[in-house]
């Protein structure tokens, strides 16, 4: 109990210390938290805006393309590689390899090959989300207990039964939890690639405030958006911590 | 090749060598043991030599590199969920897994149907003491508990052969000494074959018929000892005791060898 | 799947597994060299591997100054982030009040995508270097005050109690037993805070930058110079492994002891 009435001291300092610096600076550089609500019901009444839901519901379209492709292709590539020792063996380096290169650095050649268009958003959005759902099969196959898959084929059991009985329930947590990361990468993925540069979706409705130093309706949006991918990484928390304790 | 009669898994010249990133290590050298049906025989030798290799073995988890494990005269080539059953030190029950539904995994196996998975299933944790605590999981049961689901899962299999490899051994003592009981018990009503590895003297006593006593590594059968002692078995009695003498005095032996210690 | 259930098979030699994997990549590029030939990729979006390592030699003059550009830029926003996650990381690891109440905080201000503020600081802060210099540390700062923090916690509280029953003030105890234990935990917080900020400094040069790789990327993209830009990738991609593995190289060595 203490504990929450601290944090709630500790944002309404924080909301306190931001607007005691934010009023007597240039407003269209600063904005401060009281000119909030009007920029809210300003991006609502899609006057000066564009409007809001349309390209929210693009960008929610291109999120879910880039995580479906990412998702299968991901589980495809993980299993592959944590199934089959030798191309495991081969391939996976490689894979950790290209893993360490910044991602952004591939957002170019897709934007040359793609155009501005949804499609290198959704590319890029695949790319990004891929990895974490492949390593989290690998690093989910490589922690199932050796006993228990010992115990199942000492009881008679085929490698297709091993593999549904035994394996996925034993790496269901720890393949939740790559899959919630994969769907947090895929959404920053399709938000960068529309905020490099895009003409239609969120990253552009906040790219066309900010170009016309609507500061306030952009603070706004990035509120808005902010909170939205928090709430989606919430559920996939919650999602994640609900088979945990089923599975172990 | 042919079993004499009676026999009803035999292990004939049986060798197992295993590669390790060090080298070559030989488990078990020139093995060769008989197990009678229904017989009860304890595996009895120090750490590493070879006792769940041989295990291993018998329940077609392991291939021998020389001789011949044979099952009612049959060649053992992998597991035989309709004559062998295992029981392991580490329960291996499924977490994600109920009581109830880890002992029908077995039987799921062989596609028998839910109801009866059930059913059978808890006519067999019942006389364990776990009546009421079908729906737990794993990890709400204590070490105790967990293995008699385990052994419990075994015996789902309705097998005429069973092995254990120290299936009691995480366990304290008083629960040890009273799960060997227990096992005497079922031993007693199901009439099964059980082979049973155990570095325990005290334990292979008060369980087996007859104990093989295996050397250090690389394992070979050093001597075997009938124990044709009536159950229930009284832990002071003197044939026990001198029994008890003797067989420490072999076993101690290869403990030293195992350990490489000189005393 | 037969290592996962009988792994008692034997498995290829290292020098086996290498050779695989270096075929696997010339025959990759080999197949490319041949669709983009044969028109099976079109060339003007698809370049030939041949056509992209001509672009490598040749685009040096240009190429080499804007990579020290962005790596300057990347380590000077790098050391920035080390200073306050390092320190932040320290201090909300240790007091556990203070970790309780602003961890969930922390955590959130983490899991917003940081590139919805990128437009702001380059508002603020102009197109150049101050904004990429500041992005790269907003990038990198979290993953290492995260990992300091989580590192800082987890120190054996058996070693506190030791020294503070030898009688060892609060300064020491941070000094001497502190730092030693949340050094692993510091090494790899800042190596993945090394591939954020170069994450960081790329992005920014490519919303708002003039110079850099990023810019230069951006710019090759949008005149459809396929060969260079696959080129510029190619180059930036190997410098961020080659900074890795440095990181890796480092952090095996310092950590020797564990």
């Amino acid at each position: 109990m203490k504990i929450l009435a601290w944090r709630a001291a500790l944002l309404l300092g924080a909301l306190a210390a931001w607007e005691a610096l934010a009023r007597p600076l240039s407003p269209v550089l600063y904005v401060a938290p009281s000119r909030l609500p009007a920029a809210f019901s300003r991006i609502a009444a899609v006057n000066d805006m564009p409007p809001l839901g349309a390209h929210a519901w693009l960008t929610l379209e291109e999120v879910a393309a880039a995580y479906a492709l990412a998702v299968s292709a991901g589980l495809w590539l993980g299993f592959l590689l944590g199934l089959r020792r030798t191309v495991g063996r081969i391939y996976e380096p490689l894979l950790a390899a290209v893993y360490a290169i910044p991602s952004v650095v591939w957002y170019p050649s897709l934007m040359l090959f793609f155009g501005l268009g949804p499609a290198s958003k959704i590319a890029f959005g695949f790319l990004l989300g891929f990895f974490p759902v492949a390593l989290s099969v690998l690093a989910g196959i490589r922690q199932v207990p050796q006993h228990l898959i010992t115990v199942a084929v000492s009881m008679g059991a085929r490698p297709g039964a091993v593999f549904r009985k035994v394996m996925l329930p034993a790496m269901a947590s720890t393949m939740v939890g790559g899959l919630r990361a994969g769907l947090a990468l895929s959404v920053v993925g399709v938000l960068v690639g529309e905020i490099l540069g895009a003409r239609a979706g969120l990253g552009y409705v906040i790219n066309y405030a900010y170009g016309l130093l609507m500061t306030g309706e952009y603070a706004a949006l990035v509120l808005i958006v902010g909170a939205a991918v928090l709430t989606i990484d919430a559920t996939g928390a919650w999602l994640e911590s609900r088979v945990r304790r089923w599975t172990t | 090749m042919s079993a004499a009669a009676g026999e009803q898994i035999v292990l004939r010249d049986v060798s197992k060598r295993y590669e390790t990133a060090s080298g070559t290590v030989p488990a078990v050298e020139d093995v060769n043991i008989a197990v009678r049906a229904r017989e009860f025989v304890a595996l009895l030798g120090p750490s590493g030599c070879g006792k769940s290799t041989v295990l291993g073995m018998i329940g077609g988890l392991v291939r021998p590199d020389a001789g011949r494990v044979s099952i009612d005269g049959v060649a053992v080539t992998g597991p035989d969920p309709r004559k062998v059953a295992l029981a392991f030190q580490d329960p291996g029950l499924f977490p994600w897994r109920t009581a109830l539904d880890n002992v029908g995994f077995g039987l799921e196996l062989q596609g028998v149907p839910a109801a009866r998975r059930r059913e059978i299933a808890r006519a067999l944790l019942e006389p364990m003491g776990l009546r009421g605590f079908e729906a737990k999981y794993p990890r709400e049961l204590s070490g105790g508990m967990r293995q008699r689901v385990a052994i419990a899962r075994a015996l789902a299999l309705e097998t005429p052969i069973v092995l254990m490899d120290e299936p009691f051994g995480a366990l304290d003592e008083q629960t040890r000494i009273l799960m060997g009981e227990w096992l005497v018990g079922i031993r007693a009503r199901t009439h099964k074959t059980i082979v049973f590895v155990t570095h325990s003297l005290q334990e292979a006593i008060a369980l087996s018929d007859r104990i093989v006593v295996m050397t250090a590594r690389p394992g070979r059968v050093k001597d075997v000892v009938d124990v044709p002692l009536p159950f229930p078995r009284n832990v002071n009695a003197p044939e026990v005791v001198d029994l008890r003498a003797k067989l420490w005095e072999q076993v101690r032996e290869e403990s030293l060898k195992a350990l490489d210690i000189r005393l | 799947m037969d290592h996962v259930i009988a792994p008692d098979r034997r498995q290829w030699p290292r020098a086996t597994v290498a050779a695989a994997q270096l075929a696997s990549v010339a025959g990759a590029v080999l197949v490319w060299e041949t669709a983009v030939r044969l028109r099976v990729a079109d060339p003007l979006f698809v370049p030939t591997p041949s056509a992209v390592a001509a672009a490598v030699f040749s685009g040096g003059a240009e190429t080499l100054p804007r990579l020290c550009d962005t790596l300057l830029k990347a380590l000077s926003g790098y050391a920035l982030a080390v200073v306050i996650g390092v320190t932040a990381g320290l201090v909300i690891g240790s007091r556990r009040m203070l970790h309780d109440v602003a961890m969930p905080f922390v955590v959130a201000l983490y899991g917003i995508p940081k590139i919805l503020v990128l437009p702001w600081i380059a508002l603020v802060f102009g197109l150049g270097l101050s904004t990429a210099v500041l992005t790269a540390a907003l990038f990198a700062v979290f993953p290492i005050a995260l990992m300091v923090a989580a590192g800082t916690r987890d120190v054996d509280p058996s070693l506190i109690t030791v020294a503070r029953s030898m009688g060892a003030t609060r300064r020491q105890i941070e000094i001497k037993i502190l730092l030693p234990a949340v050094l692993p935990s510091v090494l790899a917080g800042m190596r993945v805070g090394m591939v954020f900020a170069m994450l960081g400094v790329l992005l920014a040069e490519m919303f708002a930058g003039v110079r850099g790789m990023g810019f230069l990327m951006q710019r090759m993209a949008m005149s459809f110079k396929a060969a260079e830009l696959f080129a510029a990738t190619l180059i930036v991609s190997t410098l961020s492994i080659a900074v890795v593995l440095l990181l890796e190289h480092v952090n095996h060595r310092l950590g020797r002891w564990r």
